[in-house]
Formats: structure tokens, sequence, C-alpha cells
């Protein structure tokens, strides 16, 4: 295996960027598009699983809560798609970032043409320094949607990029939660600064050369281990 | 029998807007073209009729945010191009529907949304919510995942799947020639546009796949399997320039613009 670029997978909650009124803060958004624009600009291939589509949906169309029936959430998250990526968008944009939006199922790895194709187009965006969005496809999705659950589809989209970390920014307290693959232990750090250099010497320790073919992660979020 | 008297009863519509209507020949984003596309759309679903658009063009503009001066041969290179112009063309098209006060929502399906049952009555059912709640549903192929409608179509075979998927009772298929020629109206001066098409014989298949008929992406021969697999659900469908968006009130009013693939109601094959 050649010289691969570090590639980790980010993935938001869109809980982690609401304000205390239930809205979107723009400023927490910000912040996530600098920390995220800042780990690519070191150096890193970056990918964004994020939630969200549902939340931005009920905004839009003023809903007083978020839905619950399926079809309602899928509609709701037709129009939040639209909504999410023109949020992310604007942010990136202020740190001249160029994003692009993926939508995927979770299906998607019954069908090994689709895996194929998208992590082509992985790693030609990756290779043009653009920072893929991904976000579960609702709308289409045939599973039943799991409100701000996503970490099955972060896990999913790892395996596909090949990625070596995945990054969780947790719910519970804004920390960020690093997960390396191969049953490296997972360690909790308090903020943006602890995580770039966290990663920066994770990636001297687990040098290209370490990392032969498939890397694995904990099936879920309750099968990481903790380093502290 | 005037068949054009069809027309204007339509209540669910899906409307194709090809590449070549929304951006200029030199690849740049045409906003006139847009904003009119928008302000028509808004104004027939505030008629009463739901409306869904099936929109190409994500290529052309995710190259010009990258400043690229021309599109990509590589199949991966237009796919990573698509899906940084998918994001950015959603938030032209948001930013010219709110104007109107219309709610837009974004989907992206791929062609076997058909063939698989599952995924064909979420997709279904979402688009039906969608249309219940006034909202304009934008379609596009979700080329990261499938790469049918990039290499072949230009999404016209996938708006006749959507239009299909929805019962739909009309597809108008916008791009860059007026409708399909007993001739080509290039070479031969006499060439007249055929107005309705009863049925879609071996003989109007051969006038659309002759030389020098693919005018763009899609070309004729696309925009004629797309009527086929309308006609064989009782959809009607019309091909007609979009240059002009408005045109669609024309459509709708029943005036003479375009080819109208005219459907048998009473001679309906069963479909999904």
């Amino acid at each position: 295996m050649g010289k691969k670029k570090q590639t980790i997978v980010v993935r938001i909650e869109i809980s982690t960027l609401l304000g205390t009124n239930g809205r979107i803060n723009n400023k927490k958004v910000d912040r996530l598009a600098m920390v995220i624009t800042n780990l690519h600009n070191s150096g890193k291939h970056v990918l964004v699983v994020s939630s969200g589509a549902i939340v931005l949906g009920s905004e839009k169309l003023k809903l007083p809560q978020i839905p619950n029936e399926q079809i309602d959430m899928q509609a709701t998250a037709a129009v939040g798609q639209a909504e999410l990526i023109r949020c992310y968008q604007r942010h990136f944009d202020e740190y001249n970032q160029i994003i692009a939006q993926v939508l995927l199922t979770s299906d998607i790895i019954d069908y090994p043409k689709r895996v194929e194709n998208t992590r082509n187009t992985f790693n030609t965006l990756l290779d043009m320094s653009i920072i893929p969005i991904i976000n579960e496809n609702d709308p289409v999705s045939t599973s039943d949607i799991e409100y701000d659950d996503n970490y099955p589809l972060a896990l999913i989209v790892a395996n596909i990029a090949q990625a070596d970390f995945i990054v969780i920014k947790m719910e519970t307290n804004g920390k960020y939660l690093i997960v390396p693959g191969n049953n490296h232990k997972a360690i909790v750090v308090d903020d943006e600064t602890e995580l770039q250099e966290r990663i920066d010497s994770y990636c001297q320790v687990l040098v290209p050369g370490d990392i032969t073919g498939d890397i694995r992660f904990p099936s879920s979020i309750g099968e990481i281990v903790f380093n502290n | 029998m005037d068949y054009r008297e069809i027309l204007k009863n339509k209540q669910r519509i899906v409307v194709k807007i090809g590449t070549s209507s929304l951006s200029y020949p030199n690849g740049r984003m045409n906003f006139h073209s847009i904003e009119k596309l928008a302000y028509v759309l808004s104004a027939v679903r505030r008629q009463g009729i739901q409306v869904i658009l099936v929109t190409s063009g994500a290529i052309g503009v995710g190259a010009g945010r990258l400043g690229l001066t021309r599109r990509p041969n590589e199949l991966a290179k237009k796919q990573a191009l698509a899906a940084v112009g998918q994001a950015e063309l959603m938030k032209i098209y948001q930013r010219f529907f709110e104007e109107y006060n219309q709610i837009i929502a974004q989907v992206l399906l791929t062609k076997d949304v058909v063939s698989i049952t599952s995924r064909n009555q979420h997709a279904k059912s979402t688009l039906l919510k969608l249309l219940e709640m006034d909202i304009i549903p934008i379609i596009n192929e979700n080329d990261t995942i499938a790469t049918y409608e990039i290499e072949f179509g230009d999404n016209d075979t996938l708006s006749a799947i959507v239009a299909s998927v929805v019962n739909a009772d009309l597809l108008v298929m916008l791009s860059d020639i007026d409708g399909l020629y007993n001739a080509d109206p290039r070479t031969e001066e006499s060439a007249e546009i055929i107005h309705s098409v009863l049925k879609i014989t071996p003989e109007l298949e051969k006038l659309a796949s002759g030389a020098g008929s693919s005018f763009s992406t899609g070309g004729m021969i696309t925009k004629i399997s797309a009527a086929k697999i309308c006609l064989k659900c009782g959809i009607d469908c019309l091909i007609t320039n979009g240059s002009d968006p408005a045109i669609l009130f024309d459509v709708l009013a029943g005036k003479e613009v375009g080819t109208h693939f005219v459907a048998n109601t009473e001679n309906i094959a069963h479909h999904v």
C-alpha cells in the first residue's frame, strides 16, 4: 500500500449544533466548519457524516415539533436536506472550503457496484481537496428512519472510504471521541485544539505501513472501548 | 380530434429540464432561465396543479464552482462534480423559489426505484406526501451511487420513471429542441414539427435516431424512450423547447407547441 493520506470520518449529530431554543446555532456550525476545515488543511482527508435534515426541514416548514410518523419524517427530510447542505455551505464558504453533498442509504453495502461508485466519488472529491458531507438519504430509505443516530452510516462511510479514524462529536458534553480502527482504544478529548493534537500524534504512530487493507471499526457505539 | 384539449385539465405534472435550458452554451449558469422556471412552476402550483421538477445541471454547476472551463470526461470526476454541483444547484433553486414563497424539497433517486418494490413504495409515498403539502420536489439522479443518467440519459429516462411512480398525468420535457421533426431541420428546409404522436412506430424511432439528431446530451433517442414509458403507463408526454420556461403556460393552455405524445387512455398497460 502506497502513502495514503490519513482519512478521518467526522460524525456530527445535529443536536450538537442546536441552541437552547432547539434551532440551529450558527455560531456552533461556524466553529465546526472551522475545525473540520483545519483538520483538512493539516493534510488529512476528511469526510463528514451529518444528521439534521429532519430538524432543518421542521424549521423550514415551521412545524411545532419534529414529526414522528415515518412518512412525515421522510417528507420533512426531503425539505431539510437542501436546507442542511445550504447551511453547511454557507459556513464552509467562510473558510474557503468547497464541500459536496452525498446521500446514501445504509443498504448500499448490498450493492458492490454502488460501493465502488461511491468510493470512486469519495476518492476523487478528496483528491480535489473537497470535503464530502454525507447524509442518510431518508426520503428513499427503506429502513426506519432513526432520528439522529447516524453512527451506522458513519461506519459504512468509514469502510467505503477506508478511513483510519472516526471522530464523533458527542451530544452529551460536546467533547470529541476519537475512535481509531483495528481495536486501538478510543479516547475522549475536551476541545478542538486537543483533537487536532491527538490526531496528529496518532497519525505518527499509525504509520501507513501499519495499516494493511481493511480497517475494522466497532460495529456500534456501545462496542467502543475507551482508553480513559 | 384536438388532442391538445386533454392538456388543459392536468392535475399532476412532471417537468424535466435539461442542462441546455439551465446554462449558456459556454457552460455558465443561466440565472435568468432558472428564475423564470421558478416563477412558472410556482405559478402553476398555485393554480392547484401538483408539480415535480426533474433537473439536470449539477455537473455544470459543479464545474463552475471549481472554476473548471470544461466538463471532464472521466466518470469519477463527473460524479465528484455532480456532488459539488448538486449542493450548489439546490441552493440556487432555493433562492429563486423563495422569491415566490414556494417550498421545495430535494430527492435524489436511482433508476431502480421502479424495480425494487420497497424502495418504490418509500419514494412514492414521500413524493406524494410532499405534493400533498404543496411542496415542489426537485429530483435528480443520485450520481454518487449510480451513473446511468450521467452516461446516457441526461435524466430523460428518470423523468419518465418518476412520472410513472407518482401516476402523473403529464410529463413535459424541456430541452433545446422545439420538438420531433419529420426530417432533419438543419439540412431539410421543409422539415416540420410533428405536433401529435399517437403511436411510437419503428419509422418514428428511426427519425429520432437519424444522423444529426442528437442535439443535447440526452438526444432525441432517450426522449423517445421516455415517451414510450409514459405511453405505456397512460401518461401524456410532451417535448418542447425550454429556452423560455413560460412555454409551460402554453402547454397547459392546450396551445400547439412541441411534440405531444398522446396517451391512449383506453389501452393502458397496467403499470407499477
